[in-house]
């Protein structure tokens, strides 16, 4: 069945690959200012990641420790690692080849592909497209390049690597004597590249040392021994591999900006702007045949600060009245910025509002639910509680998300609904020392104040050791100030407060059943919002001698604070 | 007239096969399983209806035609009871709103099985509170009411009567004049916790159902915050909250 194909030559997409050298470190020296002639490495944990030229001349190595480094090359510059920073740095490499073509795929941050045949034939040749390329990046990025022609992609990147043009059908001859090693510069992520640098160690065990010598295997005998992986190698070294390049495509955002004339201040000033900006935003989208289901809301303000949220707008149920929605949005928000009661820096006039649409997806194509559509109840309930934030403003309708911390508090984030937000700390972190479910029903919005006392009537202490001074016997909570009776109670002598009436109103002294604790949580001793505490768990007799009331108490700055309630 | 014969004809059957075996506790299951199908073919239990929204195992005895649309629920005496009376509805799609609740801990109502997705709260609806409510009734399914919130009884009415046309549930906490379904914790016992230490663990509510629909009041003692091994690994993000350990019921 397989004879006929065996000769046959699988049809591949032909491809240029830009390689800028030791991209890591010509990132890290860009960013630092140094020039080329430094030697410089970048250092990833205990090893050195990516080293210079000029460095690699005085003996330093990849994957060497620093001390040995520093060694080899005493005015060696030691730079970090930073990921985003090498695609960051990276930017400015791709925008250069795509003055040249039109489509590039960043396969990382270093490498670049480009498909071959259109770009090849616009330069006239496959050298003068190399040439072009070449001289674009060292004019426009200033860093130099390789580039290399070949069809498949680890002939393409090896070819790179040796700066030469492989003829269409040589890749197999090319690859044939290079070490199987070579097979790790054809992978993009760092899964990938373990597996094959596996691979790769037990071919070389195995006695396979060239890629000729691996791909002489039949393929059967390779998939069922490496499996996926083996195919992939496979398929890589006989410069085989088909899939194109996965070009990205230039598009400017959708968005509309305002420029204040004078910096505005005034909530009314803001309110006509709101709604015109917002027009304009929904003419741009129309204009774009898009719908977005995102609107990030920018605005300057004239110290210069930049602020920024990001609200959903639900794009299947709202076609029409979108400009409408958007403009209350953006009217809430602004009104919140300029009264200062939102989270962020110093209220000041704005000087410009930017909106831009997020999520972007053509006209008729949004994507809703997995199994059918928005349902009606889901467009209900969202309109109902638009009308409730209508009444009561942004922050009156909240929703809420968990988010990591140790205390019940903590663990829960809350933003107005519709807007779009990131808990600052998250749930999959360990989180030690948190206290233990099950979760208290009633969780104090402000915590109050609790006496909890000992046999005798004296505050218990908790000492830097965390003992306690004496079991807790009794504890006093807050009566409502409203409450006649419990007033009256309270200005009783033998309440045991003779004389003033200011003051919270206690409650007569309830017996605790039993205790756990204390649980110490000291947080963020480094910043502003240090908080040293210790925890109590209190279960107490009611006052009708029926109910079991549990607490959660915290010791804060020497007083016992009610934090919430398991009732 | 033909399906009550075959009711008839059926259970009887149904017992007399049990009645081999000696055990009093499984008589007794037996006979309230029989009980029990012959209420679901009768469609008495309330679910054949489609009115009720579903409602935790665990609480069916407190109410056992579960939560119906249009009804109006009190719950005094724990935020803990509230949230487990619509945990399971949420979970399977409800929308909740909790309007005047400040204080409830978002945390336990997540460990309950509420969907955080399909959750609102409105901590501080202030003078607006009938037309915030009413706001909430035309698009939620359930409404969560708080204590301190300005209504009168007059606007307890006209709420009331929005629920009942929109089919939508509303639970309240503390009373609420006309309330369908009044239910009060009487008692409450703690387990876990010793002098200094365990930790809180279990607790046995018994809570007195009375009002409109349900005859005299009862008593039903229901299992909270049953612990379980999941929870002590802890990471899980729903437990099965009220414990199906329903200790029985007896009258008042």
């Amino acid at each position: 069945m397989s004879a006929p194909l065996r000769g046959a030559a699988v049809a591949t997409v032909r491809r240029v690959v830009l390689w800028v050298p030791d991209w890591p470190v010509v990132a890290a020296m860009t960013q630092a200012g140094l020039g080329a002639h430094t030697p410089a490495a970048v250092l990833h944990g205990k090893a050195i990641l990516a080293v210079s030229a000029a460095a690699r001349a005085a003996g330093v190595r990849r994957g060497m420790r620093k001390r040995l480094a520093q060694q080899a090359c005493p005015e060696l510059e030691i730079l970090p690692h930073d990921e985003g920073r090498d695609t960051r740095e990276f930017e400015a490499v791709a925008a250069a080849a795509e003055r040249v073509v039109a489509g590039v795929e960043v396969s990382r941050p270093g490498l670049l592909m480009i498909p071959s045949e259109g770009a090849a034939r616009f330069h006239g040749s496959e050298e003068g497209l190399a040439e072009a390329l070449v001289t674009r990046v060292a004019e426009d990025a200033g860093c130099e390049s390789a580039v290399g022609i070949a069809d498949g992609l680890l002939a393409a990147v090896m070819a790179a690597r040796a700066n030469v043009l492989i003829e269409r059908g040589q890749s197999h001859d090319f690859l044939a004597p290079l070490p199987v090693g070579t097979l790790v510069h054809a992978t993009m992520e760092r899964g990938q590249r373990t597996e094959v640098e596996g691979l790769v160690s037990v071919l070389a065990r195995l006695g396979l040392t060239t890629l000729g010598d691996f791909t002489a295997l039949p393929t059967a005998d390779v998939v069922a021994r490496f499996g996926h992986v083996g195919a992939w190698a496979r398929r890589m070294a006989r410069g085989e591999d088909v899939a194109p390049p996965v070009l990205r495509r230039a598009e400017g955002d959708i968005g509309v900006e305002y420029v204040f004339e004078d910096p505005a201040q005034r909530v009314e000033q803001l309110a006509l702007v709101a709604a015109h900006v917002a027009e304009r935003l929904d003419a741009a989208l129309l204009a774009a045949a898009s719908r977005c289901s995102r609107v990030r809301i920018g605005a300057r303000t004239v110290t210069g600060d930049e602020l920024v949220r990001v609200w959903r707008t639900d794009v299947g149920a709202r076609s029409g009245a979108f400009s409408k929605h958007m403009a209350d949005r953006v009217r809430w928000q602004l009104e919140g910025w300029l009264s200062g009661t939102a989270a962020g820096p110093q209220p000041a006039p704005l000087t410009a509002l930017m909106l831009t649409a997020e999520d972007v997806v053509p006209l008729g194509s949004e994507q809703a639910f997995l199994w059918g559509g928005t349902s009606g109840a889901d467009a209900r309930a969202h309109r109902a509680l638009e009308r409730v934030q209508g009444l009561l403003g942004p922050q009156g309708v909240l929703a809420v998300t968990e988010q990591g911390g140790r205390t019940p508090r903590d663990r829960v984030h809350s933003l107005a609904w519709g807007q779009e937000g990131v808990p600052p700390r998250q749930v999959s972190h360990p989180w030690p020392g948190r206290i233990p479910d099950p979760a208290p029903a009633t969780v104090l919005a402000v915590p109050l104040e609790v006496h909890v006392l000992d046999a005798g009537g004296s505050p218990v202490r908790v000492d830097r050791r965390l003992a306690v001074s004496a079991p807790p016997t009794w504890v006093r909570l807050q009566a409502d100030p409203r409450d006649k009776v419990a007033r009256a109670a309270h200005r009783h002598p033998s309440s045991g407060h003779v004389g003033g009436d200011d003051g919270p109103v206690w409650k007569p002294p309830l017996p605790v059943e039993a205790w756990a604790g204390p649980w110490p949580i000291v947080e963020r001793w480094w910043s502003g919002q240090a908080s040293r505490r210790a925890f109590l768990q209190l279960a107490m007799r009611g006052e009708d001698g029926q109910t079991e009331v549990a607490l959660l108490v915290a010791l804060h700055e020497g007083r016992w604070m009610l934090e919430a309630v398991y009732d | 007239m033909f399906e009550w014969r075959a009711v008839l004809s059926a259970a009887p059957q149904a017992i007399a096969q049990e009645v081999t075996v000696e055990t009093q506790g499984t008589r007794l299951a037996a006979a309230r399983a029989a009980l029990r199908a012959v209420e679901s073919r009768l469609g008495a239990d309330g679910k054949a209806e489609g009115l009720a929204l579903a409602l935790d195992e665990g609480l069916a005895p407190v109410l056992p035609r579960g939560l119906l649309r249009g009804q109006v629920i009190a719950v005094e005496g724990s935020t803990s009871l509230l949230l487990a009376l619509v945990a399971r509805a949420s979970k399977e799609g409800a929308w909740v709103a909790m309007v005047g609740m400040p204080h409830v801990g978002m945390l336990a109502a997540v460990r309950r099985g509420i969907d955080l997705e399909r959750l609102a709260l409105i901590p501080y609806p202030g003078v607006q509170a009938p037309a915030t409510l009413g706001a909430c009734l035309d698009g939620m399914d359930i409404v969560m009411v708080g204590q301190a919130m300005v209504l009168s009884d007059t606007d307890r009415r006209r709420l009331a009567a929005r629920a009942r046309e929109r089919g939508c549930v509303i639970v309240v906490t503390g009373s609420w004049t006309g309330a369908h379904t009044q239910l009060a914790v009487e008692k409450s016992r703690w387990r876990g916790l010793g002098a200094g230490e365990g930790r809180l663990r279990e607790r046995d509510v018994t809570v007195a159902i009375c009002g409109r629909s349900v005859g005299s009041a009862r008593r039903v003692v229901v299992i909270l915050d049953a612990d379980d091994a999941r929870v002590r690994s802890g990471g899980i993000v729903r437990r099965e909250s009220v414990g199906d350990r329903a200790l029985g019921t007896g009258g008042a």
